[in-house]
């Protein structure tokens, strides 16, 4: 066992006697599960083919503490807003529920939003079978997680409930060198709606790192909109874990943007169990320094009769290095499938490095799968005709780049969060060298 | 306005222009004609500032400015304008983006007050009449999808807001049938003035029946070897371009 491994297993041990919600039979089971996983396989390594492209040494290369403690660090909330977005908002400081942050004053009743820590402690029927199903444990990463389980979010929404406004949970890391391990859950009742917007965000020169599952289940002809939005300072990391089921007639529409991170690995993956369910996955990134982000998506054809759209793009400066694995799996009897997949890159440097690598896996013969993936440069011709137009170069560049990406951020449904990626975009982009 | 003095120019090393001299006075229009790799677009994009191209030797003085010294935004900005034989299509900017951009970065160096929404959506409309394009086009992406009828007059529109002093016109025939040919001269006729010079690059003598040229210019192997009047052109025309080719050799 290594070194990381037994620093992580003598803090559970340590603490576990502690931990949120110990004495529920289907928790514990979790957790001891995952930590006996955790003991015998460790973090992953670039030994293996999904992680070979992922430099890991942001994440296990130090020796990080796992916050269990209730103490809440002080902080200036107003820097992590998105201007003129009116929601429902979970805050968790350095991974814990704060409640001074949070408001969800006129939340209907029929719709429970708390923290995963007061849940369990204080309403634990509330965990229905399909809630407290768990998250695959396919890695070192999300068994950690779930051992841990410290806090996190939960979202229950009832049948045929449309949540009048969006829900917004932001994490935010201050303190530094913690590892922090939400544990999100979210459950959508028959025919219900909403849109839930996660946020990481960090203070500067934290190191923090995250370690994210998000559990979700969508029952049928229910509606998500999904924002996982990154922001946080590069020098934090994150891997995230999102696992989808989607019942009847559902819609799924995920929109994973990311900004920020040393190093952010997420992990998406969407299971299509039902006749008629469909998903929309769009993905943004724009790297710069030395930045890594790397998207390992996979969308399952469970049931036939289902559609999925998948469009990833990303802008890569300096150094920054991007990874995008994309998988659609096509079971045995999911016939009239209807899916494609696609990434699409700008390298902005002769420096910056994107690994892409889609890949189809069909046992049906029925079925309609379209893959690609493409790197470029910002086309000359068009630089210097915008130029030829008294552009100047700074701005023709930041605007094609803007072009570029205007396919994924027109489908930001949410004009605030569209503004604010827009804003954090412009600021790059023209921004002095 | 312009002075071309013994130009050479290289692209990948390979001489195109060979010593051309021009002079263009202010509210002339000159056509610089010759056969296909005689180096008509690349004076053009000289002129323009595009990088592919390598000034070897020569000097172009614009307006008393050092033109080759000039970026090629600060040349658009100083009022040189390259209508392009093959315009670019830039898919997610849409025509009004780009031409609000353009118009505010040429007013901006002028020391003009830049336009708001309003106004510029009332000088446009005018421009757009003027060149007889629909609206939608407008708000489209730049070229994307655009016949090429309606690209050289995207380009004409262009020319019409920014109101540049020398406009170069790279082949604008090219690829127009006879009708959008005329559509288009007729943009380049109502912006001919005493103050603004123009420079039409054609291969073919078609499109000086509707801009009638002050002068003709052949342009042959990377050099002029041959100046006249409008019925220069004619001749061309006529002869052929082997016949002042034979000519300049003889």
């Amino acid at each position: 066992m290594t070194e990381i491994t037994q620093h992580y297993l003598d803090q559970f041990n340590a603490a576990s006697a502690g931990l949120a919600g110990r004495g529920l039979p289907w928790l514990d089971d979790q957790r001891q599960a995952a930590i006996e996983l955790f003991a015998r396989s460790g973090f992953p390594g670039q030994y293996e083919e999904d992680w070979r492209y992922t430099p890991l040494k942001p994440v296990i290369g130090k020796l990080l503490h796992i916050k269990v403690d209730n103490d809440i660090a002080d902080t200036d909330i107003s820097d992590y807003l998105v201007a003129g977005l009116d929601a429902y908002r979970l805050v968790f400081v350095d991974g814990r529920f704060s409640p001074q942050y949070s408001d969800t004053s006129g939340l209907q009743d029929c719709i429970v939003m708390n923290s995963f820590e007061q849940s369990v402690a204080r309403n634990p029927e509330l965990f229905t079978e399909t809630m407290r199903s768990e998250v695959p444990l396919s890695n070192g990463f999300a068994a950690l997680n779930v051992a841990f389980s410290t806090d996190g979010y939960v979202i229950e929404v009832a049948e045929n409930v449309k949540l009048d406004k969006p829900v917004e949970i932001i994490f935010i890391a201050v303190n530094s060198d913690l590892a922090t391990q939400p544990r999100n859950i979210v459950h959508m009742g028959k025919f219900s709606q909403a849109v839930i917007i996660e946020r990481y965000v960090s203070s500067k020169q934290t190191g923090a790192v995250v370690n994210s599952t998000s559990r979700i289940s969508l029952d049928e002809g229910a509606r998500l909109g999904y924002y996982l939005v990154q922001t946080q300072a590069n020098d934090a990391s994150q891997i995230s874990s999102v696992d989808v089921n989607q019942g009847k007639s559902s819609w799924f529409g995920c929109y994973t943007l990311t900004l920020g991170g040393q190093l952010v690995r997420n992990n998406l993956r969407v299971s299509l169990q039902a006749e008629g369910a469909h998903c929309d996955m769009l993905g943004l990134y724009n790297t710069g320094g030395k930045q890594h982000v790397d998207n390992h998506t996979t969308v399952v054809h469970a049931a036939p009769h289902c559609t999925s759209r998948e469009l990833y793009k990303g802008v890569l400066d300096q150094r920054s290095r991007g990874v995008f694995h994309g998988r659609i799996k096509v079971e045995q009897g999911a016939q009239k499938t209807d899916a494609s997949q696609s990434n699409n890159n700008l390298l902005l440097s002769p420096n910056a490095e994107v690994d892409t690598k889609p890949q189809l896996e069909i046992y049906a013969d029925d079925v309609k799968c379209a893959h690609g993936a493409t790197i470029g440069q910002i086309d000359q011709n068009s630089l210097f005709y915008l130029r030829s137009r008294g552009i100047d170069e700074k701005d023709a560049r930041a605007l094609l780049t803007f072009a570029f990406l205007n396919e994924v951020l027109d489908e930001i449904e949410l004009e605030p969060l569209k503004q604010s990626m827009e804003s954090i975009l412009a600021e790059r982009l023209i921004a002095d060298e | 306005m312009l002075s071309i003095k013994n130009l050479h120019a290289d692209i990948e090393g390979k001489p195109i222009l060979k010593g051309v001299n021009l002079e263009i006075r202010t509210g002339e229009v000159h056509a610089i004609m010759g056969p296909n790799g005689s180096g008509k677009s690349t004076l053009a994009n000289v002129l323009a500032g595009r990088d592919d191209y390598e000034v070897t030797s020569g000097s172009v003085e614009y307006r008393g400015m050092d033109l080759l010294d000039m970026e090629p935004e600060i040349r658009a900005r100083e009022g040189v304008f390259l209508a392009f034989q093959y315009p670019v299509e830039i898919p997610g900017v849409t025509n009004m983006y780009l031409l609000k951009a353009a118009i505010n970065s040429v007013r901006k160096h002028r020391g003009v007050e830049e336009l708001d929404a309003r106004e510029f959506l009332k000088l446009i409309k005018e421009k757009a009449a003027m060149v007889e394009m629909k609206q939608e086009f407008l708000y489209r992406s730049v070229n994307q999808g655009f016949s090429g009828g309606e690209k050289k007059r995207n380009e004409i529109l262009q020319m019409a807001l920014l109101e540049p002093h020398l406009s170069v016109l790279d082949e604008t025939d090219s690829g127009l049938d006879i009708d959008a040919l005329k559509i288009v001269a007729q943009g380049v006729n109502l912006l001919r003035s005493e103050q603004r010079s123009m420079v039409l690059v054609t291969h073919y003598q078609r499109l000086l029946d509707y801009i009638v040229p002050d002068y003709v210019h052949v342009l042959a192997g990377g050099r002029i070897i041959r100046s006249g009047g409008k019925e220069l052109a004619l001749e061309l025309e006529q002869k052929g371009y082997g016949w002042v080719e034979d000519q300049a050799a003889a």
